[in-house]
Formats: C-alpha cells, structure tokens, sequence
C-alpha cells in the first residue's frame, strides 16, 4: 500500500512533509510549555541542532498538562497564554508547532495556532476528542493509548476519517506491561502503517514507567537511543522526543525528557540508520516474506 | 429458465460495502442463513465475497490475534475474483457451472457488471426438480 504523505505547516512557517520514503521528521519541545522566554530558548536550541544534523522538525510543548499523577504537579501555562506563545515561536522560527488538547472544547483554538494536533494517549479513542480534532481540519498526530492494541488504532483511524480528517500520524508511545511498566513492540509500527498513514515513535514517553514513583512517573531515559534506533530501523517516518535544557527542573515529565545535550548525538543516529533503511529499500526491494494468513 | 427468474434479489442476502471490516461481514453472514457475503463498491460493482468455508480456512491459517482479524477491512480475507454468473444466463448452465467449481452459490451479474442478486443451489434444485 503507498502511504499518504502528510504535511504539517500552514502560512509562511516551513512546511514539513511526513511519509512515504521522504527523510525522517523530528518532533521536539519541552512537555509543557513554561515560560515564553524558556520556549524560544528551547527553539532556538534545539532549531540549531536540527540544522547542524540536517533534520526537518515541528516544535512541540503543550499548554495543559492534563493527565498528570498529582493534583499539586504543574498542570500547563493554560490555553490562552500557551497558544499565544506557540504562536510567537512559530512566527519567530518559522516552524511548525503542535500541542494536544485534553478537552473538545480547546480543539478549535488549539487548531486556529498548532499546523499538527496532537491526540493524547490516554483518549485515543474518545469519539469526542476526535471528533473536535477532525473539526480542526488540522493534520492530526494520533497517540496510541497505553492500553491499545497497535490494530485497534485502526478504529481510531476510521473515527477521524468519518469526521473528515485525512491527515494522519500515528504514533507509538509504548505499551502497558501489567502494572507501572512500558514496553516497546516493534511490530507496531508496521501495523499501524496499514492504516496507509505515517507511523511515529515517541521515544520520550515509552521509556515511561508510569506512575511509579507514587505520585508521579518514572523512566529510563538511557534506553532512548536503544529504542530509537530500533524504531527508525522498523520504517517509522518520524521520530518524537521531548527535550529539555534542564530536566531535573523540567516543570512535567522530568524523569524522561531528553537532555538538549544529547540531542544532537540521537538525531544523527536516526538520520544514518533512516537512510541506510532507505538505501537497503533500494537495493532489495521491500519485505517480502508472506505471511501465512 | 433464466437465472434472474428465480436468483435472490439485493435485499435478501448479505451485501456490505467494501470498506466494512472482517467482524462486521461475519455478523451479516451471522443474520443469514447463507454463509456468505458479497462486498460491493458505490456503483454495486462486486468487489469481493466472503464464504463459511474462507472463515473455516481462515482461521486454521491465521497466525494474528483474533481480535486483529476482527478489525481488519473485510475485503482483504475475501476472494477478489469469484465465480460469476450473468442474470440472463439459463439455470441450467448457471448450475453446471457451480457443480464444476464446486460452490453453493454465485453472485448474479447484470450487464454492466453490477451485482443484481445471488443464485442459491438449494432454491436451483428445488425448480429443476419441480419441488
């Protein structure tokens, strides 16, 4: 099946295209949005990285952080404050941003700024939730739940698609292993590219072991450039990862974020492992091992 | 007797449009009493068909999780080239034809190549033997 090529970017911001055999596309920000003065910092840092790697990117950071563990954890800026300063760093760095909404009510703002809506994990399969997101006419990034099968994304798929949405990424944020555990299965990304959309990894999140420090997530972030690798060897067509100046002072998601500093180092490996998938794609043709059914 | 005197028409055996999934032509097979199914497209053009018999082979195949097969779109189990016969073709050849392939039923072509209805063995014999 070809795949649909998607591309994010709307106005005089660089369109970025997703799909197909086109290079590989960065997603990257702070989880949360925490300041104005700390978010151009960040895309500024991280716009230099790409440009030194050779890398298209979106900037990511969201306004409210809705499915933190505690109710004392830093929710998000808000809407109103949080598109404002997406919108300054879109027209700063003419780039792309995308951001989620947690709620249908913040979709049509949320579209009105971010050139790609995110979908969070967790309601994946809120016909509410995507019901707003294709009401945004926005391309749209659809997490996979924790909780979801890579297959039953499909029904997720067909959700949006019944609402006029045919712009899709689909992106892979780890599987629940029982209780507080990820894990990471390979196979999803070519099972959720039979929806003929692109696939993503958000290596950020998988190495999540939610929840399990009482009341906030813990993770392993040393294994992002294991689970990276591997990822952009399975055919994924962008790669998804929060980054941070600081971490340990991230305002959400501290314990796996991407320190800046390793930026760089991961974003050149995906890049020569995606090109050399590509290069082999050349020379051998696709996979064509059968499958008994 | 042609065939179109006596096939069943559109509303009386399982159709679905081809971009149902596989969980949806098993209940349509489920509410008939047919065991089979055709997939269509938007002008009625027979795109596919699903049969007891595929589902049986299906599934003594199938190494996925069943729930993966459920989700599926129909089409990709089904056979994409059945055998056809035409509206105007007589019963009698329509019957040959399906004691040659060995099948209960055929999907009833018009000229056009739109699906029109379905030709059942047991509704054949019966008329043939004047039951």
């Amino acid at each position: 099946m070809k795949q649909k090529i998607v591309e994010v970017g709307y106005g005089d911001v660089k369109k970025v295209k997703i799909g197909g055999e086109l290079p590989l596309v960065f997603v990257g920000g702070p989880c949360a949005i925490e300041s104005k003065e700390h978010a151009m910092m960040m895309a500024d840092r991280i716009g230099e990285v790409c440009d030194k790697v050779g890398i298209e990117w979106i900037y990511k950071s969201c306004f409210d952080k809705d499915c933190r563990s505690a109710p004392t954890s830093f929710h998000g800026c808000g809407l109103d404050v949080g598109l404002d300063i997406l919108s300054q760093v879109r027209d700063t760095y003419k780039i792309p941003v995308v951001s989620d909404f947690s709620d249908p009510a913040w979709a049509s703002a949320t579209g009105e700024v971010c050139d790609l809506v995110q979908v969070p994990a967790y309601l994946c399969r809120q016909t509410s939730i995507l019901r707003a997101a294709a009401k945004t006419s926005r391309p749209i990034l659809l997490k996979k739940g924790q909780f979801m099968s890579p297959w039953n994304m499909k029904n997720s798929v067909r959700k949006l698609e019944a609402h006029g949405c045919n712009d899709i990424i689909l992106a892979d944020r780890g599987t629940f292993l029982g209780y507080n555990m990820l894990v990471n299965d390979m196979t999803s990304f070519p099972i959720m590219a039979e929806t003929g959309y692109p696939v993503c990894y958000d290596a950020s999140h998988s190495i999540q072991l939610p929840t399990s420090m009482g009341n906030i997530s813990g993770g392993q972030r040393e294994f992002i450039p294991y689970l990276v690798r591997s990822a952009v060897a399975n055919g994924i067509n962008m790669l998804f990862m929060e980054t941070h100046d600081n971490p340990d002072k991230a305002l959400s998601d501290a314990n796996t974020v991407v320190d800046i500093k390793y930026l760089e180092n991961i974003l050149y490996q995906a890049k020569v492992v995606h090109q050399t998938r590509l290069d082999l794609l050349k020379e051998l043709g696709p996979d064509n091992i059968h499958p008994r059914n | 007797m042609n065939v179109k005197n006596i096939m069943l028409s559109k509303n009386d055996f399982p159709i679905l449009n081809q971009n149902a999934i596989f969980k949806n032509a098993l209940d349509s097979m489920g509410n008939s009493r047919l065991g089979i199914v055709c997939l269509i497209d938007e002008k009625s053009k027979l795109m596919g068909l699903i049969t007891d018999g595929d589902v049986r082979r299906k599934l003594l195949s199938n190494q996925k999780p069943l729930s993966a097969i459920m989700v599926d779109y129909a089409i990709k189990h089904s056979i994409v080239n059945p055998v056809c016969c035409n509206e105007n073709d007589s019963l009698e050849s329509a019957v040959r034809l399906m004691g040659d392939k060995e099948v209960w039923d055929l999907p009833v072509l018009n000229e056009t190549g739109e699906l029109v209805g379905l030709l059942h063995l047991h509704n054949a014999v019966k008329v043939l033997l004047n039951i």
